[in-house]
């Protein structure tokens, strides 16, 4: 299949069409995403936004080929999606560390199943290991690190692995206030720094409104739907207390409210 | 009293409270007890022992310590105690060795495949509600009185929990592990190496603790049926000669040797898998 | 549909498996391929077992009286660790004055592999029930203490704190909140005695019984009777489970109705 181009003539690197997804069969059968077109442009932030339990997780396990839509084809660089492509680093909702392997052994684990040599993928470890701001830890296991630095792990392991398209899970869902926000702009800053194109779930509104280009909104209820898409304008770094900032904060709220 | 020490820390009263605090304290220190309750105990069986509450069947402390310093040096049935322990021992390891040799890899192929699953897993339930002990006519009848059969009834009371922590150590691997490997870019082969065979050794460690544990036991019991070297010997020897100091003094060194085992496992699964207090902490 | 077809094959395995196993079994027996003075078919411990019903040759009793026997041995020794254990393992996680006389006791007595008992049992309380159910008592007793020492000990310290904040005495708090806290635990711990009992049962009665099955098997051997001695094995597993189903069903009617 073609490299699809969008109207405005950027590449599309993720295209979902119609997709949509059911768990179990019968009377068990549990619907979760209905019919839902989505198209993800190269070196976009693309934030989904969606309440606890709306099918944000599911969307991207099909979009990483973890789980395979129930009807609809999703395309990846315009190959259809059949399994798990390492072109995606996922960085998931929960920490799935290996508990087994320091730091460095877990970022090293992408390049070292490709085969790559260990002083190599050491020192692209150790970029990333420093791009995240964990140099000094690298012999470290994950139950001696707090929950964002664990969370930081998983973002360097991710992004060790030179994927062109970075899936973010919630990745600051189990952080306090503080350090996510703290996390919000050093995510940021990484993706300045390695553009890649980044899809970011979310269920809170700041976080959509500072990080993404484009806003995803999903309907609360399952089978859960699109609902509308924001573009977010705003020049970076965005300031929380930015009057448009507040508005378009407002304007999502009052359809969050509405969708209650 | 402890309210009024916080409600006012700067007065009379308390300095008064505080003293008399402290014999409390020291009376309710766990040190304290601990050897008061062991300096108990001992009376407490002496005087069991001289009153003859159990007539001639229980013997006086200071009586079992002399036995326990006889029979390391005296030799019983040809062998001193440290050589009947080495009995016992040696075929613990033997059949822990062959428990572990048969059990893991059955375990581990039941973990992989739902069709050796299916096979295996209704004859090992059918099997498993019987004690190993139970085992020991057939054993027997079998292998003859000698080593086999023994080694035979500590194999089964061994496998049982090498069988059962491999299975559900593979089986119950984190799937979102996998996930994140596959992710990573990883094949199946990959997987098993990288994640599902890291992810169950402190299961399957588990199992092989708990697999030698039952095997130090079952090992007693056999021998209580036609041994004559061990510790399960030199218990019925003391029965049959109406020697309870030996019998008390063979239960010491059972339970001494029963603690060192687990000991010495504990030590090693600290040196062997590092990141397992993560494991114990947060679950 | 997949996943049900599957289900239904290995269903069907494991059945099959089983009805090889006895298939095997008997035919094994049946050709003279292991002699039958070493192993009885499965044709053959039926009708054992149908000639035990009612036939107290040649071991001196029915298989009902048997089975009775080491019922009785084995449920009175229970209870009474039961009875004993719980409390004790109770007060020690709370009382420290408890906890510092009893630990020490329990800890020397605690790895004593339950059959090592047997010898002293018999001479102090004889070969009758009084010694069966002394060792049954001492192979119960551990996990009964150590589940509810440790039920206790892992009370969440908050409730604890805010009891006494409430000015709640140590009895109150050990009444209201450890044990009902603690119960779970305790529960957990009745199967796990139960097993323990059910194999030092069987080791006491086949070095020293006249009746009951671990006797049956001895007995067996004695008369080189494996017919008589596969069927004491398959008593003891069955009996064995059929009360642990029991006192599952009674765990989880307990548990229903602390919970209310
Ligand atoms: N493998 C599965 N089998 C059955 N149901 C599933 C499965 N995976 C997800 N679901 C169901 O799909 C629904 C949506 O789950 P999902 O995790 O995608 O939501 P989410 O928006 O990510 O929620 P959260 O905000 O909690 O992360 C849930 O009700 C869940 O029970
Ligand atoms: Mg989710």
């Amino acid at each position: 299949m073609e490299n699809r181009i969008g109207n405005d003539g950027i590449k599309n690197v993720i295209e979902c069409k119609g997709i949509s997804k059911y768990f179990g069969e019968g009377a068990n059968k549990k619907e979760v995403l209905s019919t839902m077109d989505l198209s993800v442009k190269e070196n976009e932030f693309v934030v989904i936004l969606g309440p606890g339990q709306s099918g944000k997780s599911t969307l991207f396990r099909m979009i990483a080929g973890l789980e395979k839509p129930s009807t609809g084809h999703i395309y990846v660089n315009g190959k259809e999606v059949t399994g798990p492509n390492p072109v995606i680093g996922y960085v998931f909702q929960r920490y799935t560390l290996f508990p087994w392997k320091t730091v460095m052994e877990n970022v090293e684990m992408g390049p070292k199943l490709k085969g790559v040599g260990k002083k190599e993928r050491r020192e692209k470890a150790q970029y990333f290991i420093n791009l995240v701001g964990l140099n000094g830890f690298e012999d470290a296991y994950p139950h001696q690190l707090s929950g964002g630095m664990k969370q930081r792990v998983g973002i360097a392991r991710a992004y060790a692995n030179d994927p062109e398209i970075m899936l973010l899970d919630e990745p600051f869902g189990q952080l306090d206030a503080q350090t996510r926000i703290l996390m919000e702009q050093e995510i940021l800053r990484i993706w300045e720094k390695e553009k890649r194109t980044v899809c970011f779930v979310t269920n809170n509104i700041d976080e959509a409104i500072f990080l993404g280009d484009r806003i995803v909104m999903l309907e609360g209820k399952l089978p859960s739907k699109m609902k509308k898409i924001y573009n977010v304008d705003l020049p970076r770094p965005r300031d929380f207390t930015d009057l448009a900032f507040l508005e378009l904060r407002e304007e999502i709220t009052g359809e969050t409210e509405l969708a209650l | 009293m402890s309210k009024i020490l916080e409600a006012n820390p700067n007065t009379e009263v308390l300095e008064g409270a505080r003293s008399s605090f402290s014999i409390k304290k020291i009376l309710y220190n766990k040190y304290v007890l601990y050897v008061i309750s062991i300096c108990l105990f001992l009376i407490v069986l002496d005087l069991f022992a001289v009153l003859q509450v159990f007539g001639n069947f229980m013997p006086r402390p200071i009586e079992v310590l002399t036995t326990l310093i006889n029979m390391t040096v005296t030799p019983l049935a040809g062998k001193t105690l440290p050589m009947h322990l080495w009995a016992s021992l040696r075929r613990v390891l033997i059949a822990f060795a062959i428990a572990v040799f048969i059990g893991v890899p059955v375990g581990v192929l039941m973990g992989f495949s739902s069709v050796a699953n299916a096979i295996i897993s209704p004859i090992f339930h059918l099997f498993k509600p019987m004690p190993p002990i139970a085992w020991i006519s057939l054993a027997i009848l079998w292998l003859g009185i000698g080593e086999a059969s023994k080694v035979f009834i500590i194999v089964i009371g061994a496998i049982v929990p090498c069988i059962l922590n491999s299975y559900n150590g593979i089986r119950l691997v984190d799937e979102s592990l996998k996930d994140a490997l596959r992710m990573l870019g990883g094949n199946r082969r990959q997987e098993i190496i990288e994640v599902i065979f890291p992810a169950s050794f402190p299961a399957i460690f588990a199992g092989l603790q708990i697999s030698l544990s039952m095997a130090w036991t079952t090992v007693l019991a056999a021998e209580l049926v036609g041994a004559r070297e061990g510790m399960g010997f030199i218990i019925v020897m003391g029965m049959n000669l109406s020697k309870p100091s030996m019998i008390i003094a063979g239960m010491i060194v059972i339970a001494l040797t029963a603690f060192m085992i687990s000991m010495a496992v504990n030590y090693l699964e600290r040196w062997v898998c590092p990141w397992k207090t993560e494991l114990e902490t947060t679950e | 549909m997949g996943e049900n077809k599957k289900n239904m094959f290995l269903k069907v395995l494991s059945v099959v498996s089983i009805v090889a196993l006895f298939l095997g079994w008997q035919l094994v027996v049946d050709f003279g391929i292991v002699p039958n003075t070493l192993l009885a078919s499965p044709k053959q411990v039926i009708e054992m077992f149908i000639y035990k019903i009612s036939n107290a040759n040649p071991d001196g009793a029915v298989l009902w009286v048997h089975v009775m026997t080491s019922l009785q041995e084995a449920l009175t020794g229970y209870l009474l660790a039961l009875v004993i254990g719980i409390p004790l393992g109770l007060a020690m996680g709370w009382f420290v004055v408890v906890e510092g006389l009893a630990r020490p006791i329990f800890e020397m007595i605690r790895p004593i592999p339950p059959v090592a008992w047997i010898p002293l049992a018999i001479f102090w309380f004889g070969i009758g029930l009084a010694g069966k159910v002394f060792i049954i008592w001492a192979s119960g007793l551990v996990p009964c203490v150590i589940n509810s020492f440790v039920g206790v000990k892992m009370t969440n310290p908050v409730f604890i704190k805010m009891a006494k904040t409430y000015g709640a005495t140590d009895w109150e708090i050990f009444k209201d909140i450890c044990i009902p806290s603690a119960l779970p635990m305790v529960f957990g711990g009745l199967q796990v005695a139960l097993a323990a009992s059910w194999t030092a049962l069987v080791a006491a009665e086949l070095i020293a019984a006249d009746t009951g099955l671990g006797f049956l098997i001895t007995m067996g051997r004695r008369l080189l009777k494996p017919d008589m001695i596969i069927l004491g094995m398959m008593m003891v597993g069955l009996t064995g489970v059929i009360i642990g189903i029991i006192i599952d069903k009674i765990e989880k009617r307990l548990v229903a109705g602390v919970n209310k």
